[in-house]
């Protein structure tokens, strides 16, 4: 676990990120750019609601037949003359990975931005056997010299103001690198670069498989992927296990969907669809290739029936841009590898931990305006409702949250225990009373009025005015 | 190596489980929907108007696009551009319709081809020294301003990713409506056990946004993409 995610709760992580008034306006910045830029997109486009409806028919076709479509894939990659490797957790996968490093004998590695090497904790691992790894996508490189995980999917370091990052890379650099944004991507264009030319092991993520192919298909505007599967000998990708369509013509659909949906761009600057190892002529890209396939709490929302369709995802981060929690509170503050509404709806399932995770179903307004971007039209919030509703009935709601709905419904299920507590209510309240609103109330109460009014009771009741007006 | 993770089989039935099957299955499911939607189909429009909607996007992208009448014409473009450049030296590939057309050798600066005359070391490091990388496009797509490459022997792939400028070159046939074309000519590859180790779909230069939404062009691939295409009456 990172140091940023150690608070206890979402809302004790929340209220810090408050305070941080650069993150909180960067963050505003970043997906507001990014939500204009893809309503431009998906208008340019037109019959944007036909390509969701196709991509979400297209995720849901395949996580329903996720098992054949597996088997399929793997015989594929296997064709291709790739190896491929099943790993059910997260310990599984990092341990596949380090022997697969080890037999080649690597040690220097590069790594290509991929959530769900960050989801296994696999640089650690990596760093804690000695290996020399470097994270080469520009924001994941900051992050690493900062030790911080991601904030998006999309824009992970949108948190780092540029002074911040100028003097991150100074200090690597040993020297005063300037903070305009061009003196900083050559620096790091210079650093990375050599990185690349002694690499021999390249790890990715996989943004899609093609099952009925055996290619894995790697997007990123800044071709770091590429350089990633084309210098090192040894290619190791990692795959969340669903992330997998049937076909090339179904990837069409997905590569039109997820750059709009992202970042508001046609397509990304490259797209590399990769089948395998370099042919024995060809004399760049890697002798090697491994398919790391993983389940690490997959199988458990698969077998969810209510939830399966949150697999779909293709991590466009397009619900993100939208959530006003996200925009408040920012990435960090979800404690999770997945923030913003997939994150609060995953997290649970994958780590298997409700007690903690449950309780990002809070992290939401239930505006609804994430299941209105969605890519593929996942009904996040509704999905983000039936987790509280799964929350509370585990009982993990806090105890003094259930005491009070407890007398709550005792106290209102009787008419005369209920105009008893109201009138107590209009007795109780006065020292707190300023304007009309309580402005300071006592716990449990406090939770409320410490960031907002909480309207006092009325002086009579409804029923005390109708009988006043109608006798 | 000994087992590592667990056997493909036990991974597929806890799957075939999850979603509530006594057993994996077998047979390729029935499937209505595939690919685009319907209403995709390639847009005369677009077909008709293909190289300047190609022109347009990838300008829109900061890339170049000159359309040149004949051989001589590319010729003179990619010497005008090396000057420009102050280019000294220059990786290409080693392919048939680009060699004809472009006439290397006489291009007046050191080009290295991509073929096995040298050991993959000694051209990646070229690549990564030289000024300019030159390839054919396999496909220019117009609708996003794309080009495709497909990776080979004598194509390789660092050529269109390493030195900081990219000269494309195509002739007008190759550019097509959509990606829906190539993907269909990639199917056709796949079928008949031709398809590359990789195709790169390459759509302006290398760009980030991460520092606070700035947008930098060239952080790890090309500064510029420039592209030109042989379109003879
Ligand atoms: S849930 Fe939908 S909107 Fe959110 S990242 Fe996934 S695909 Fe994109």
């Amino acid at each position: 676990m990172n140091k940023i995610h150690q608070g206890k709760t979402f809302r004790e992580r929340a209220r810090e990120a408050l305070k941080d008034d650069f993150m909180r306006q960067a963050v505003r910045k970043a997906v507001d750019t990014l939500e204009t830029r893809k309503e431009e997109a998906t208008d340019a486009l037109g019959n944007w609601d036909q390509w969701r409806e196709q991509g979400k028919r297209i995720r849901e076709h395949a996580v329903e037949n996720l098992d054949y479509y597996l088997s399929q894939l793997a015989a594929n990659v296997r064709n291709n003359g790739g190896t491929v490797y099943f790993a059910p957790e997260a310990k599984d996968a990092r341990q596949i990975i380090l022997e697969i490093i080890k037999k080649h004998g690597g040690k220097h590695i590069v790594k290509s931005k991929s959530m769900v090497t960050e989801e296994i904790h696999l640089n650690k691992a990596l760093i804690k056997e000695g290996l020399d790894v470097v994270e080469t996508d520009l924001a994941e490189y900051i992050l690493q010299l900062a030790d911080e995980p991601p904030s998006h999917i999309v824009v992970p370091s949108i948190h780092k103001s540029r002074d911040q990052i100028a003097e991150l890379f100074s200090n690597v650099a040993r020297e005063k690198i300037p903070n305009d944004t061009p003196s900083l991507t050559a620096f790091s264009r210079k650093v990375l670069r050599e990185k690349f030319l002694q690499a021999d092991i390249g790890i990715t993520g996989c943004n899609f498989a093609i099952a009925d192919t055996g290619a894995i298909s790697l997007v990123t505007n800044e071709g770091n992927a590429r350089l990633t599967n084309s210098l090192p000998k040894v290619h190791i990708a990692v795959m969340g296990m669903e992330r997998l369509v049937p076909s090339f013509a179904d990837l069409e659909v997905l590569l039109t969907l997820l750059p709009r949906s992202a970042t508001g761009q046609k397509l990304t600057s490259y797209i590399s669809i990769t089948n395998g190892p370099k042919k024995p002529e060809d004399l760049d890209g890697p002798d090697y290739f491994y398919l790391v396939i993983l389940d690490n709490g997959r199988s458990r929302i698969l077998a969810d029936t209510e939830f399966r369709q949150s697999l779909h995802c293709i991590r466009c981060g397009a619900c993100f841009n939208v959530c006003p929690v996200y925009r408040q509170v920012g990435g960090h503050s979800y404690g999770s590898v997945y923030g913003g509404p997939i994150g609060s709806v995953i997290s649970a399932f994958l780590t298997n931990d409700m007690e903690r995770y449950g309780g990002l179903a809070y992290a939401s307004t239930l505006c609804a305006a994430c299941s209105t971007v969605c890519a593929v039209k996942i009904p996040l919030h509704d999905l983000l409702l039936k987790l509280r509703h799964r929350y509370v009935t585990h009982k993990y709601t806090p105890a003094a949250e259930r005491t009070v709905f407890k007398l709550w419904r005792t106290t209102f299920q009787n008419p005369k225990t209920y105009r008893l507590a109201i009138k107590m209510a209009q007795k109780a309240q006065s020292p707190l009373v300023n304007n009309g609103y309580i402005i300071k109330g006592p716990p449990p109460l406090s939770a409320w009025t410490n960031s907002r009014y909480f309207p006092k009771a009325a002086e009579k009741t409804f029923r005390e005015q109708w009988q006043q007006q109608h006798h | 190596m000994e087992q590592l993770g667990i056997p493909e089989q036990d991974f597929i039935n806890t799957v075939a489980r999850a979603l509530g099957r006594s057993e994996p299955l077998k047979h390729a499911p029935q499937r209505d929907i595939v690919g685009p939607p319907d209403f995709w189909q390639e847009d005369e429009e677009i077909r008709k108007h293909s190289l300047e909607l190609f022109k347009k996007n990838l300008e829109g992208l900061s890339g170049r696009v000159v359309i040149a009448q004949s051989a001589a014409e590319v010729q003179q473009q990619v010497k005008t551009w090396l000057t420009e450049l102050e280019a000294k030296n220059v990786i290409c590939w080693d392919h048939g319709d680009l060699k004809e057309l472009l006439q290397p050798e006489t291009l007046g600066v050191n080009v290295q081809l991509w073929n096995d005359g040298h050991s993959s070391k000694e051209l990646i490091d070229v690549a990564a020294r030289a000024d300019v990388g030159i390839t054919w496009i396999n496909f220019g797509i117009a609708y996003t301003g794309s080009m495709a490459v497909l990776s080979g022997a004598r194509t390789g792939r660092s050529v269109s990713l390493l030195p900081p400028t990219h000269i494309g070159i195509c002739k007008r046939s190759q550019i097509v409506p959509t990606m829906t074309s190539v993907i269909k000519h990639l199917v056709d590859l796949r079928g008949q056990g031709h398809l590359p180790a990789t195709i790169n779909f390459i759509t302006g230069p290398s760009r980030t946004s991460d520092i606070e939404m700035d947008l930098s062009i060239g952080v790890h691939g090309p500064y510029r993409t420039w592209v030109i295409v042989l379109d003879e009456q």
